[in-house]
């Protein structure tokens, strides 16, 4: 990956990050810039090093190269001003377990000054998150709605949420994502999140980026991602003009091909239209069809085992 | 509305392409009559699970293209004269729905006056017959 700068305007950005555990290194010169008011979806296997990147971002951890940006200021040393600007969801809630909603939302509106308990208690009420039980006694899906009350109590300009629907159920899913639209409608708040519910976030995303290995595999927008990876789909025939086969597929950048009894399946990573019209049209290559794919497939396709 | 249009997500048509034809045809069809409203951009967009971004831009085309008209204060409504489908479009949308039936009844392997006869048993299900609509 090339070191990009990113655009001043960027409220959450990283550059040329590195994070070593001995002598593991979790992150090798990753750099991203998240634009205003995306939603920028990073995906990544277990252990590719996701948590070291949001940690860094959240400046509760410095890195050994490179640094996170907070709205422009290093995440290390800005960490306690850019909080309020900031909603986040940590991936494993981190509440103490004997304070209730109501005093969680107390305590934190002493620490900032935009807090909006009115609407944090009005979030929470819809959610049916009862506000006089510890949080440790609260269900999961509890926890997550409660969670995202208080990142959005502040009004912030950016979220971050670390694989905010882990282990909720789909009705709970669904009310987290509906939430996450409303306060994308209402204020169009930048939003980086980490996820390995691919399904959830496809219709949401603007921005994907994978990891692999510690280093950012892939990094653009969803809309072009999905144009240029697709299926294709046809059988070779065998002709007296054709001498030359398996070059069929050269244009499209194939990342996996597979050959079944009727014929050829391969996933392209550079489709285009222009090239698949004089595709299909090649003397020998029969019934070519094309298909999108779902974003778990282009993960799959790219993050997946081989090398 | 919500229940007539769809989007899918995994298909490689960006959501605010599928968005706009969607209520293009809705409203081509009659099905969204001139002047009703339509749901607003968060409502569209927490039943569709999209990005509301995604709805404002399939509206704010639509707006620009006079099939939608923004009352301020009010909401979104289908504009009291919405343009037509061009003749170009709907000759594409009938021959597509018609490829993809002729190739499901040679799959059942129906003959062609059979297939033909449950096209003419649709038309007098959806609609009496009139002039001109029998072949």
């Amino acid at each position: 990956m090339t070191e990009t700068v990113p655009p001043a305007a960027s409220p959450l950005a990283i550059r040329g990050l590195t994070v070593r555990y001995g002598r593991v290194v979790a992150l090798a010169g990753v750099s991203l810039a998240v634009p205003p008011g995306a939603v920028y979806a990073l995906l990544g296997r277990n252990g590719a090093g996701k948590s070291s990147l949001v940690r860094c971002l959240l400046g509760e951890q410095k890195p050994a190269e490179g640094e996170a940006l907070l709205f422009g200021a290093s995440a290390w040393k800005v960490r306690a001003r850019a909080m309020p600007r900031l909603g986040v969801v940590p991936e494993e809630p981190d509440a103490p377990p004997e304070m209730t909603a109501a005093a969680l939302s107390s305590f934190f509106a002493r620490l900032y000054p935009s807090w909006d308990a009115e609407a944090v208690m009005d979030r929470m009420r819809r959610f049916a998150v009862p506000e006089r039980v510890p949080f440790g006694s609260l269900s999961k899906g509890q926890k997550g709605m409660l969670q995202l009350s208080l990142a959005l109590g502040s009004h912030p300009d950016a979220l971050v949420l670390d694989d905010p629907t882990l282990g909720l159920d789909p009705v709970a899913r669904r009310a987290f994502f509906e939430e996450l639209v409303g306060e994308l409608a209402d204020r169009g708040t930048t939003v980086f999140l980490t996820t390995h519910d691919l399904a959830g976030v496809e219709g949401m995303a603007t921005h994907v980026a994978i990891l692999r290995e510690g280093r950012l595999v892939l990094d653009e927008e969803l809309e072009a991602l999905k144009a240029r990876f697709r299926r294709i789909r046809y059988a070779n025939e065998i002709t007296e003009e054709r001498t030359e086969y398996g070059k069929e597929l050269d244009a499209f950048d194939a990342v996996r091909v597979k050959v079944r009894g009727w014929g050829v399946e391969a996933t392209v990573s550079n489709f285009n239209d222009d090239a698949f019209a004089s595709f299909a049209a090649t003397e020998g290559v029969v019934d070519a069809e094309s298909e999108a794919l779902s974003l778990e497939e282009i993960f799959v396709a790219v993050a997946g085992g081989e090398k | 509305m919500q229940r007539a249009l769809r989007v899918d997500p995994r298909d490689a048509t960006p959501i605010w392409r599928q968005i706009e034809e969607g209520i293009r045809r809705l409203v081509a069809s009659g099905a969204l009559a001139p002047g009703s409203g339509v749901p607003s951009v968060r409502e569209l967009a927490a039943d569709l699970r999209v990005n509301p971004a995604t709805v404002a831009k399939a509206y704010q085309r639509l707006s620009e293209a006079g099939v939608l008209a923004v009352r301020r204060g009010e909401g979104t409504f289908v504009a009291a004269n919405p343009p037509a489908l061009s003749r170009g479009e709907r000759s594409r949308e009938l021959a597509d729905g018609a490829v993809r039936y002729a190739s499901l009844a040679v799959t059942l392997g129906a003959g062609r006056e059979n297939a033909l006869d449950e096209v003419r048993a649709a038309f007098r299900r959806l609609a009496p017959t009139r002039k001109g609509d029998e072949p």
